[in-house]
């Protein structure tokens, strides 16, 4: 593979972690506007642990994916009764508090005579575990989709248990959900907890990816793309999200047919599949029958 | 064990790894077509040219990270140790950072942050202070 | 002391009205639609750059490129609207507001095709020395501004009910389905009302990019995040309570700018959006565009 091609995968890697936390919200019946901050926790947390205390990566990663939960625990606590576009502006403005901080924040340590640290709207420079650990592109790339697979495995399990029947029930008819007997604050509370773990660990990926890390990375764009990846792959199954983001970056990214025009026929694109399939491509119905073609048969 | 262990990490994290960091500047000007850029790359190392460093360019929009590949240009050696020469074909004018991958003597990898307009790349000013290393 | 706390609350109203503007347009299409527009801003740049394309090109005078700023806006409008909006009346939210979202990079990619350039001056609506009172200071624009605010705040008032029109909306708001019944042709409404909101926002465009007198393709985030911001302050579906968000987002905005700095300023408004959002006072919940 060449060093394009590497890159490509790469990114699509790392951006569907964020899409696959927005769909794990939409799916319970909640559209996030900050998932991007926790993103950005994570982001931070990962390469203040590696570039300024020596940990190691899978180290920092886990420490990120926990500040990633407790902050999101935190945003969701308060915000629990919320729903709809109320959810989503207090989720936003949450995501950009996170970011004010990041360019508020400036700690820097001396390493090998230069400071590192996060240096406010300067950024983050110097996050190089992966180049003072020898890891070529192909083996992060490696890394990278390594971790999706095992964080898909996990979703595909959830989806097929009575965890990921009440999730969608929760998504559909809380109040049904109550009836039956489920903790409905403390489910969501997890659930948002889950998500702004996995957005932690794809930003802990991100900064190592780029070694360099700034406040605009995270601001609501990213979110809202998650969002929109998540709605265009499909809610009916986890492989929705993905299927989002290898269709916007993968399929008009690499084609070099649409430089220049690509947010144009994107955008077209988009709104006009969301005509025909609201819930996006992989939708239920779609998944619920090829489950009953392939796999049942 | 442990101990030993851990007194072995502190005696190499005090060890000066890597001397000195690559220090990178850009200086780029317009081709024919639009956004397409020639520059030039100057590599310095303790105020001293860096010469046969293998450099893949690319480039990133900080506003939308991930979602812009823009095709990794690998450097020729230029006229001078320590300047190289690469191509660089954006998407849209703006702000970029334009990544440098070191491989060869040196491994590492730099982010430079340049403006590119109608007339060439100037380095990104913010708080007061060049952004870029 | 006192005079600088005067002096902020005054840029604070001056800056307040746009933002004033801008939620009412939002205010309009959230309370007819239940549907948050995310083009709403992209929208409004997308009027002010076919302005500044019609003033490079053109001897225009300052009501032609008022005008071409609202057309541009009601255009854009209406092209969202048929694409995101009418398709979804019945069906998600969430579907409508991606899809205004990829309408959005639309709108981004084909101003940045046409004029590459990062910025481009706009011409001023106004060349002088601001009013002084005294030590005090207030822009000709901002008055200009705060005017309007209040001028289409009372207008839309008295469209929404004075009106045949307004009757219909109203109607629509309250119970889309006998409306149908009685005889209204509800998508029509929910078009007209889409254009009127558009139209709205292109008049705030103009008169916020002819204060700065200058323009970059920020100016879609910048409309839609402080539109939204000010309709959610002040209490999300109310046409008074969008002015009051606004002015209160400006005055509020203009005291932290001056005490506090730039990025405290914006830390406190979206800390105030957060708790207000949490807490969730009565005069936020009112659901009534009306």
């Amino acid at each position: 593979m060449d060093d394009y091609t590497i890159g490509v995968l790469t990114n699509i890697g790392l951006i569907s972690f964020i899409a696959l936390s927005a769909y794990l919200l939409i799916i319970a019946g909640e559209m996030s506007f900050g998932q991007q901050g926790f993103f950005g926790v994570g982001a931070y947390v990962a390469g203040v642990a590696t570039a300024m205390y020596g940990f190691p990566l899978p180290v920092a990663a886990a420490m990120a994916m926990g500040a990633g939960a407790a902050a999101a625990f935190l945003v969701g606590l308060p915000t629990l009764r919320l729903r709809g576009l109320y959810f989503a502006m207090a989720t936003l403005a949450a995501a950009e508090m996170f970011r004010i901080v990041f360019e508020l924040i400036h700690f820097q340590r001396e390493i090998d005579g230069e400071p590192v640290g996060p240096d406010g709207t300067q950024g983050f420079r110097g996050i190089r575990w992966v180049f003072e650990n020898g890891v070529e592109p192909a083996g992060y790339l490696a890394m990278v989709w390594g971790l999706l697979f095992v964080v898909m495995i996990l979703f595909l399990l959830v989806e097929r248990s009575k965890l990921g029947a009440t999730l969608r029930m929760l998504g559909e008819d809380p109040e049904l959900a109550r009836m039956l007997g489920v903790h409905v604050e403390r489910f969501k509370l997890g659930v948002v907890a889950a998500a702004g773990a996995l957005a932690a660990l794809g930003g802990a990926l991100y900064a190592h990816h780029n070694t360099y890390i700034e406040p605009r990375n995270f601001d609501i764009m990213l979110g809202v793309h998650a969002l929109a990846y998540a709605l265009i792959g499909g809610l009916g199954t986890a492989f929705g999200p993905l299927l989002g983001v290898l269709v916007d970056i993968g399929v008009l990214e690499g084609s070099r047919f649409f430089q220049g025009y690509r947010m144009i026929v994107f955008g077209g694109l988009v709104a006009v599949l969301l005509v025909f399939r609201p819930r996006g491509l992989l939708d239920e119905k779609v998944v619920h029958w090829l489950r009953a073609r392939f796999i049942s048969a | 064990m442990v101990k030993s262990a851990i007194y072995l990490c502190l005696i190499f994290s005090a060890l000066p790894a890597f001397a000195q960091r690559v220090q990178a500047e850009l200086a780029c000007k317009p081709a024919k077509t639009d956004f397409i850029y020639d520059c030039t790359i100057k590599l310095a190392r303790n105020g001293q040219p860096l010469a046969g460093a293998a450099i893949t360019v690319g480039a990133d929009m900080p506003s939308m990270p991930m979602a812009h590949n823009v095709k990794p240009a690998k450097a020729k050696p230029g006229k001078v140790p320590g300047d190289y020469e690469a191509q660089l074909d954006l998407e849209m004018l703006g702000e970029w950072a334009v990544k440098l991958r070191l491989s060869g003597p040196v491994k590492d990898q730099l982010i430079l942050h340049y403006n590119f307009d109608e007339k060439g790349a100037k380095p990104v000013i913010r708080s007061g202070r060049p952004l870029r290393k | 002391m006192i005079f600088d706390l005067i002096q902020n609350t005054f840029d604070g109203l001056a800056m307040g009205a746009s933002y004033a503007l801008l939620a009412v347009g939002f205010t309009l299409i959230f309370g007819v639609l239940r549907r948050v527009n995310l083009s709403y801003g992209p929208s409004i740049m997308f009027g002010a750059y076919c302005a500044t394309w019609v003033h490079l090109n053109f001897q225009a005078g300052l009501l032609a490129l008022a005008l071409v700023t609202i057309a541009g806006a009601a255009l854009a409008g209406a092209y969202v609207e048929r694409l995101c909006f009418a398709p979804h009346t019945q069906g998600s939210a969430i579907a409508a507001m991606v899809a205004s979202f990829a309408l959005w990079m639309q709108f981004e990619e084909v101003v940045t095709l046409v004029m590459p350039k990062h910025l481009y001056d706009f011409p001023p609506m106004f060349e002088g020395e601001p009013l002084a009172f005294g030590p005090l200071g207030m822009r000709v624009e901002a008055l200009v501004m705060l005017a309007c605010a209040l001028a289409i705040c009372f207008a839309l008032h008295r469209l929404l009910y004075r009106s045949r029109f307004g009757l219909a909306v109203r109607a629509v708001i309250d119970a889309p389905v006998a409306a149908q019944l009685a005889g209204i042709n509800v998508p029509r409404i929910l078009g007209l009302v889409f254009l009127l909101a558009s139209s709205i926002g292109g008049l705030a465009g103009w008169l916020i990019v002819s204060t700065h007198t200058q323009i970059t393709p920020m100016l879609g985030m910048w409309s839609t995040l402080k539109g939204l911001l000010a309709m959610m302050i002040g209490g999300l579906g109310s046409l008074p309570g969008a002015v009051i968000g606004g002015l209160a987002l400006g005055i509020l905005e203009a005291h932290g700018q001056w005490f506090l700095g730039p990025q405290a300023r914006d830390l406190i408004v979206y800390l105030l959006l957060f708790v207000l959002l949490a807490w969730r006072p009565r005069w936020m919940t009112t659901q009534s565009a009306s």
